[in-house]
């Protein structure tokens, strides 16, 4: 078996409507890249990229899903064993945020309970095609208790920190508050490299 | 004489004669239809796919006849209230009978509003169909003379195109100075549409799938069917023969609705456990590839790396997304040729698996996922002779 490279493994789920620009998202956190001639995502992708964090070498495992109804059965099959699931929305595209609350009761229905999410209101560099204002991100992300932010994959704005932002929210529930609390806290288990969630 | 001249004469010979013997063409097919002359493939797939006839001489009248039809259901299916009366000089009330608000759900407008929808998907995914080749991008020789000459109004993607108000921040600047800043548009797309009277063949491709979608709205669109009809359109537009190539799109049309029918399950998700839903086939590939090297099997077994993660995509777009245009092509000659559809798929995707057999005993999950869903490039003679080799056949 080749050695383990890192410390913690967490595995992400992004999801939002199709073409919300959820693989570009994606390329542009692995690759630190941005095309506009993406093929559309059948089923799921899968990335990988380890970010290190309070020390700690983390290895991202990030699942990239389709947008279509037609394949939710297949993509609702992941949403068990993710950790944090990125919620996409495009924000010139008024009915992709519409649906943000379709995908909210999508996580409530087939996460774990504890799940961290995030929405990200994507395509903020298309200002003059805008639709939908931040206030109104904010005002969804804050009425769900989430974490709220706009990006943009194609001028690389806030991408590397929603990641970031999001893997911290795990560490600390996975992690507690380090050694003084340790006592008090429930022991959580901390995914290896394989998963244990069923699946097939 | 070489072989390729060999097998070219045999093509002529089965081709040729006046009840197409279709057991031979399949069986000819299936090792390969030559790209030279350019005109073969588009034939055999349109006759392998029970478009035209074996018997030679009913072709001019079937294809005539589907043609036709094929018009019709441009002129019956894109609906445009409103535009309707154009060709009446006088305006008429349209209000009185149907208008935009109205909640009839007969409504015309209704109508409308709910192809959109459907509309705004397809034009999504046409846009970003084969982006690494620009064939599709590029304008046809044979626009629809009805759409692209109606002063752009009927024109599919207009119809879903995004507009925004024209707007103007107003700014107010101390001592009531009042600043006026007007949004300026941006550059044009990638993909823009091409100017009037010219029609680009996603445009072409975005008709056909709307068509289909509101002739089987059991099924609609669902993402992925674009990966479907993108290479028989492109073998059927590249014909070297004009009379052929003028008829790509209702020709396209027609054989892909046929192939539909019968892999359409895939595309149905209340189908997804039924005999020819995506799940068996996925099943039937793990056992397959179980039968055939258990060592793999086992691996990716205890890895919990389930089929789902690579093969749904496989098997559901029949390859389309794993192997470069040409490639595609070829493997299809194959698909299409098996007398048993689509049970050569599942030999292709198995033969996939077991040439990757090394890394994947050596790679850990992740590693194995990334292999798995981003195929290395490899001569695809390879993976058809070991998929060959894998149904008892000779290629």
């Amino acid at each position: 078996m080749a050695k383990k490279t890192y410390d913690l493994l967490f595995k992400l789920l992004l999801i939002g409507d199709s073409g919300v620009g959820k693989t570009c998202i994606l390329f542009r956190f692995s690759d630190d890249a941005f095309s506009t001639t993406f093929i559309s995502t059948i089923g799921i992708d899968f990335k990988i990229k380890t970010v290190e964090l309070r020390g700690k070498k983390i290895k991202l495992q990030i699942w990239d899903t389709a947008g279509q109804e037609r394949f939710h059965t297949i993509t609702t099959s992941y949403y068990r064993g993710a950790m944090g699931i990125m919620l996409v929305y495009d924000i010139t595209n008024e009915k992709t945020f519409e649906n943000i609350v379709k995908w909210l009761r999508n996580i409530d229905e087939h996460a774990n309970e504890d799940v961290e999410k995030m929405i990200l209101g994507n395509k903020s560099d298309m200002e003059e095609k805008r639709v939908v204002s931040t206030e109104k991100g904010e005002a969804i992300a804050r009425e769900h208790g989430i974490r709220f932010m706009e990006t943009s994959a194609k001028a690389n704005i806030n991408i590397d920190r929603a990641f970031s932002e999001l893997a911290e929210a795990i560490l600390d529930k996975t992690h507690g508050k380090e050694p003084q609390d340790a006592a008090d806290r429930v022991t959580v288990n901390i995914p290896r490299e394989r998963n244990s969630n069923r699946c097939c | 004489m070489s072989i390729l001249r060999k097998k070219l004469s045999e093509f002529d010979d089965i081709l040729n004669a006046d009840e197409i013997d279709t057991v031979s063409l399949g069986k000819i097919c299936f090792h390969g239809v030559p790209d030279e002359p350019g005109g073969l493939r588009p034939l055999c797939w349109k006759l392998l796919l029970n478009y035209l006839p074996p018997k030679r001489s009913s072709w001019l009248e079937t294809l005539k006849r589907k043609r036709e039809l094929y018009n019709t259901f441009i002129e019956d299916l894109i609906v445009m209230p409103g535009e309707s009366n154009a060709e009446d000089k006088e305006r008429v009330d349209v209000t009185l009978h149907d208008h935009p608000l109205n909640l009839n759900p007969d409504s015309k407008w209704q109508t409308y509003f709910k192809d959109n929808e459907v509309l705004l998907q397809i034009d999504k995914d046409v846009r970003r169909l084969c982006p690494d080749i620009s064939f599709f991008q590029q304008g046809t020789d044979y626009p629809c003379q009805k759409i692209v000459s109606a002063n752009g109004q009927q024109r599919l993607h207009n119809r879903v195109q995004h507009t925004v108000l024209k707007s103007a921040n107003v700014e107010r600047k101390g001592l009531g100075i009042t600043k006026i800043a007007v949004s300026v548009r941006k550059a044009a797309e990638d993909y823009a549409p091409l100017t009037e009277g010219g029609e680009a063949h996603w445009e072409v491709l975005e008709r056909i799938l709307f068509l289909y979608a509101k002739l089987n709205p059991g099924q609609g669109y669902v993402q992925g069917m674009n990966e479907i009809v993108g290479p028989i359109y492109h073998a059927f537009a590249c014909d070297p023969d004009p009379t052929w190539r003028k008829h790509a799109e209702a020709d396209t049309f027609f054989c892909f609705t046929n192939l539909m029918a019968e892999i359409r399950d895939f595309f149905i998700k209340t189908l997804d456990e039924a005999e020819f839903g995506i799940n068996s086939m996925m099943s039937k590939l793990t056992n397959q590839v179980r039968a055939n090297d258990p060592d793999v099997w086992l691996r990716l077994h205890q890895q919990e790396l389930c089929p789902q993660y690579y093969s749904f995509r496989w098997l559901t777009l029949l390859l389309s997304q794993e192997f470069p245009l040409p490639d595609v092509m070829r493997i299809w000659d194959s698909l299409f040729a098996d007398e048993s559809r689509f049970s050569f798929l599942i030999h292709i995707c198995c033969a996939m698996i077991l040439l990757l057999r090394d890394q994947l005993l050596t790679g850990d999950f992740a590693a194995n996922v990334k292999l798995l869903q981003n195929f290395p490039s490899m001569d695809i003679q390879i993976v058809l002779s070991k998929a060959a080799a894998l149904a008892g056949k000779t290629l």
